[in-house]
């Protein structure tokens, strides 16, 4: 087996400075030889810029931090020259009172694909989570997503919301009107009786899919806090 | 100038396509232009038959692609009209004797001696229908009140999209009284559907079945509601554009529309 090491420096941009990490157990002489050769590449962008030293949580590593600000400063007109903050955190307590009421308002990585349009009969739109659909979805169109189908228009094709096993899934739409509707495993023919004249809904409840008045049911009034879905 | 290339498609069969392409065609020459109609179902022709001229077909469209004839040797004049001429398409041959590049082809020589070059394409969305589309400027799709037309036109309209044509709509064969009693779709209900402009409404006529028989063209007979309507959809197509749609419900008379009116209010 090799033993792999990291490199003794790297460099890296972070925001509006350069990042240096230090491997400070080596000897200086190989330290400096390293540092040097990053720098030359780095030619007029090395000039003015705002270096971070960081030496990985050494904490006698002052003076070498010291003394690299003023190597840098002499030979490649660096800007200023900070030692990087102390990565050492203490361990998080995890808040039993869930999130933040001032973090609720913050988005979070998703991926929801919305898309605007009219999907016509043939076409098909795979979301890997969510899909959002401003528009309508045709008779004979196919919305297919692993996590829930929101049509801001007529639905009026087939939807097949948590795919291949989201049990929590819905398909939502402000005209109900699908030729069928799949969640999860289960599926369901659309009634030629579904008027579509309010937002209604698509769930499971008790292995079976159902359908509700979105207004009225409301299925997610009763969540503590804003949940990312 | 060049001309226009127009194609006649619908996806679904027997829904007047061809009737479309043949009154269309009869009005445009009508009204002055020069005008070919090209029946694009290859093994399967009718527009010679619509049009009454299946005893003077020597060439067909194959034959013009093929380098047998020139396109103005195979080219049809029609019996009453002036300046409408047919390219009929070959019995005996199939689809895919012929490729979209081939169209793309006939059509640039059609469109420096035709203003209107109408393509009646087949049913379906296969080879027939792509080599019909590949040259074509504008688009004509034509439905009927029936769910599994305008299901079959929605799917038209979302190839015709991806090749950038912007499609227009006809209803054809609309049944104002079945409309009324709620058996049969209305038109509003199937542009909800289509969401695309729409450039005319024909009323179901039993003299479209009289004139395909005989090889007349429809829009010779004064008195035939679908034979007028195809007459304005012509002139929409051909520089008036804003010329008012009459929508088949309407035509009832006065004192109906009246009583309807009181009749609502109850």
């Amino acid at each position: 087996m090799t033993d792999h090491q990291d490199p003794p420096v790297r460099l890296k941009g972070v925001g509006d400075s350069l990042w240096v990490t230090v491997d400070s157990s080596l000897p200086s002489e190989r330290i400096y030889e390293e540092i040097t050769k990053i720098f030359d590449r780095l030619k007029h962008l090395a000039i003015n810029a705002k270096v971070v030293i960081d030496t990985g949580d050494q904490d006698d590593s002052d003076q070498l931090v010291e003394e690299l600000s003023g190597f840098l400063k002499s030979k490649f007109q660096v800007g200023h020259v900070f030692k990087a903050q102390s990565r050492k955190h203490t361990h998080d307590i995890p808040d039993e009172r869930g999130p933040d009421a001032s973090e609720t308002g913050v988005v979070t990585q998703n991926d929801s694909l919305i898309i605007a349009g009219r999907v016509r009969s043939g076409q098909t739109i795979e979301a890997r989570k969510h899909l959002v659909i401003l528009g309508d979805l045709n008779p004979g169109a196919e919305a297919v997503a692993g996590g829930d189908i929101l049509v801001l228009g007529s639905l009026q094709g087939k939807a097949a919301a948590g795919q291949p096993d989201n049990i929590n899934a819905i398909v939502m739409a402000l005209e109900f009107k699908p030729t069928q509707i799949q969640i999860a495993g289960f599926v369901v023919a659309g009634n030629p009786r579904m008027v579509g004249s309010v937002p209604e809904f698509a769930h499971i409840e008790n292995d079976q899919i159902v359908v509700n008045d979105y207004m009225k049911a409301n299925p997610f009034k009763r969540m503590n806090w804003p949940e990312e879905r | 100038m060049d001309g226009k290339v127009i194609v006649v498609t619908s996806g679904k069969g027997g829904v007047g396509k061809t009737t479309v392409t043949a009154s269309i065609g009869a009005a445009l020459a009508l009204q002055g232009k020069r005008v070919a109609v090209v029946d694009m179902d290859i093994g399967l022709r009718n527009l010679d038959v619509v049009m009454g001229l299946e005893n003077r077909i020597v060439f067909n469209i194959v034959d013009i692609i093929q380098g047998k004839c020139k396109l103005k040797q195979a080219a049809i004049k029609d019996r009453r009209i002036d300046n409408l001429y047919l390219i009929p398409a070959s019995q005996s041959h199939e689809k895919n004797v012929i490729k979209p590049e081939n169209m793309v082809w006939l059509c640039s020589k059609m469109k420096k001696e035709f203003d209107f070059t109408l393509l009646d394409c087949p049913a379906g969305i296969e080879q027939g229908f792509k080599n019909s589309i590949a040259a074509a400027d504008q688009a004509i799709v034509v439905c009927t009140p029936e769910v599994s037309s305008v299901r079959d036109a929605d799917r038209v309209i979302g190839l015709l999209y991806a090749r950038n044509i912007t499609p227009k709509l006809i209803i054809n064969r609309i049944v104002p009284k079945m409309v009324e009693s709620g058996d049969m779709l209305s038109h509003d209900d199937i542009i909800e559907v289509l969401s695309i402009d729409l450039v005319g409404l024909v009323e179901m006529d039993d003299k479209v079945v009289v004139s395909t028989n005989t090889g007349t063209p429809l829009i010779m007979q004064k008195d035939s509601k679908a034979g007028n309507a195809f007459q304005r959809i012509a002139m929409r197509l051909d520089g008036h554009p804003d010329l008012p749609i009459e929508n088949p419900m309407d035509q009832k008379g006065f004192w109906k529309r009246i009583s309807k009116k009181f009749s609502r209010k109850n």
